[in-house]
């Protein structure tokens, strides 16, 4: 991008040139970054849209932890409550990384909810970024997905039994109801198999979804672009002018505006409209 | 948004990227910085508020309190509030119609809302949806957290049988009462059992609904209780079975 020319390129810099042609060639992902990291954006984006990143970030650090969790943690009625006191008592930083990881899943919640409010305040859900604001809805729901099947995993008490409780709930409502919650339970009835199937829902399906949504989020965020605070000092000018624009018009219209005033004309007309 | 209004917006907004400038590195700081500091939160909450494990699950006793997440405490409130035994609030309301109700309009927002103004300041509907929805979720969520767990000891009861007040023990060691309330005190997730023995379901219906209550109540919530001995049962369906009837809590 660079257009200074400082004569010929060392050996190094060839190669390095050479190899994103190569790359760039077969797949095109020189001018993929290009598109989505050199787009312009509205000059003016508030704070505020800041957090869809953050919350991206978090889940990438959740998948991190999580990775390292999933190293010590076992999926097994019988060793699973051990493997956590392993990790949390034992495994070195084991007690950091489990804790950043259950913090994580609270600061995610929070920052998805509160891209969410943003989202809904600057209206950027309108149009053209409706089918945007789906896939960030289906995020959120998947994130508390997300929570309801991590909390089983510690398989302590209170989350064995805020569990059963939910998973009852999940039973009570009508048609799919019951359906839904065998599926969850792996039977009628909570048992083994439910802890390892939560486990998988937890860190191979739902990631799964939430990867890919996030995938097609932030495409239709690159392709439509960021929105415009409705609150922009730009926006307010070009309000002003075109404000102005139609005074002006109004103004043009009058028939004494660009005609000779007659004498017919009564000075109260002329201060009457101009003046509204 | 009518067609005219579409195309005012993108004639708009092509203006506003034209005027603006490029998102790397303009924008992508900014973000960066915002996830710095959440990740540093995290790492902060991590080290100073240590994450406790609690009891395991099999243990002998079962005093356990079923209490989600705090970010499912929304949820639960509701389940509270519509658990008044009501006919017109009934509690299919906060299991499934309220939840759903919500997330269906949450996917539908764009297509309810399609207007073209922008500026909050100016959309007074939107503006009263987003505080009363965010101002419920707080106070659900702040309602739920300060709810003290539903503990103690549990009323005094006069006249139990020797079987009934072994029964009562049972009740007690195994917490009933943080779902269950008896004579005033006690949790409002379950039933109130203070009058339980007027239903007259007799001791087996309470054994059976003790072993698996969807079983014999379908829809029921309450976790099966499948680890007592036929005696323990036996005292324990007594106890509930003459509740409000042949002893009163007081």
């Amino acid at each position: 991008m660079s257009t200074t020319n400082i004569g010929p390129k060392g050996p190094a810099g060839q190669v390095g040139e050479a190899v994103v042609d190569y790359v760039e060639d077969r797949t095109g992902a020189k001018t993929g970054l290009t598109w989505f990291l050199k787009r312009n954006i509205p000059a003016e984006t508030s704070w505020f849209q800041t957090l869809g990143f953050a919350a991206m970030a978090v889940f990438g650090l959740q998948a991190v932890t999580g990775i390292f969790l999933a190293m010590y943690y076992k999926p097994d009625p019988s060793r699973a409550y051990q493997s956590i006191e392993h990790i949390t008592n034992d495994v070195t930083w084991g007690w950091l990384v489990r804790g950043m990881h259950k913090w994580g899943a609270s600061a995610m919640i929070v920052l998805v909810f509160l891209h969410m409010a943003r989202v809904f305040i600057f209206g950027s859900y309108k149009y053209p970024r409706e089918l945007t604001w789906v896939t960030g809805a289906m995020l959120l729901i998947m994130t508390m997905f997300m929570g309801l099947t991590g909390y089983l995993l510690v398989w302590d008490e209170k989350a064995y039994w805020a569990t059963v409780v939910a998973m009852n709930i999940t039973a009570s409502a009508p048609i799919l109801g019951p359906y839904v919650a065998d599926i969850l339970r792996a039977g009628s009835e909570f048992n083994g198999d439910t802890l390892s199937r939560f486990y998988s829902i937890h860190m191979l399906a739902i990631p799964g979804g939430i990867a890919t949504f996030i995938g097609l989020h932030l495409f239709l965020v690159a392709k439509l672009g960021i929105s415009e605070p409705p609150h922009s000092h730009r926006l307010a000018r070009v309000r002003r002018e075109e404000e102005a624009a139609r005074r002006a018009a109004a103004r043009d219209r009058q028939p004494h505006g660009r005609r000779q005033v007659t004498p017919e004309t009564s000075p109260q007309t002329i201060s009457a409209e101009g003046g509204s | 948004m009518n067609k005219a209004q579409q195309e005012a917006y993108l004639r708009e907004y092509s203006q506003a990227k034209k005027e603006g400038k490029s998102f790397f590195p303009y924008a992508i700081y900014k973000d960066h910085i915002v996830a710095i500091l959440a990740f540093g939160w995290i790492i902060g909450m991590a080290i100073w508020h240590k994450v406790e494990i609690g009891k395991p699950v099999y243990a002998a006793t079962t005093d356990f309190v079923p209490r989600p997440e705090w970010y499912f405490f929304f949820l639960f409130e509701l389940l509270k509030i519509f658990k008044g035994q009501n006919a017109l609030m009934p509690v299919i309301m906060a299991t499934f119609i309220v939840p759903n109700v919500l997330m269906v309009l949450l996917l539908l927002t764009p297509f309810i809302d399609r207007g073209p103004e922008r500026r909050i300041s100016r959309r007074p509907i939107a503006l009263a949806t987003a505080v009363v929805v965010f101002a419920s979720l707080a106070w659900l969520t702040h309602k739920g957290a300060t709810s003290e767990a539903p503990t103690g000891e549990g009323p005094a009861i006069q006249n139990l049988t020797p079987e009934a007040e072994a029964g009562y023990v049972l009740f007690q060691d195994n917490a009933c009462l943080s779902c269950h309330k008896l004579g005033g005190s006690g949790g409002v997730l379950g039933p109130d059992l203070s009058n339980e023995g007027s239903k007259a379901h007799g001791v087996q219906w309470h054994i059976d609904h003790l072993k698996n209550p969807q079983a014999v109540s379908p829809g029921s919530a309450m976790p099966a209780y499948a680890g007592f001995t036929d005696e323990e049962y036996q005292n324990l369906g007594t106890f509930l079975d003459g509740l409000g009837t042949k002893w009163k809590a007081g």
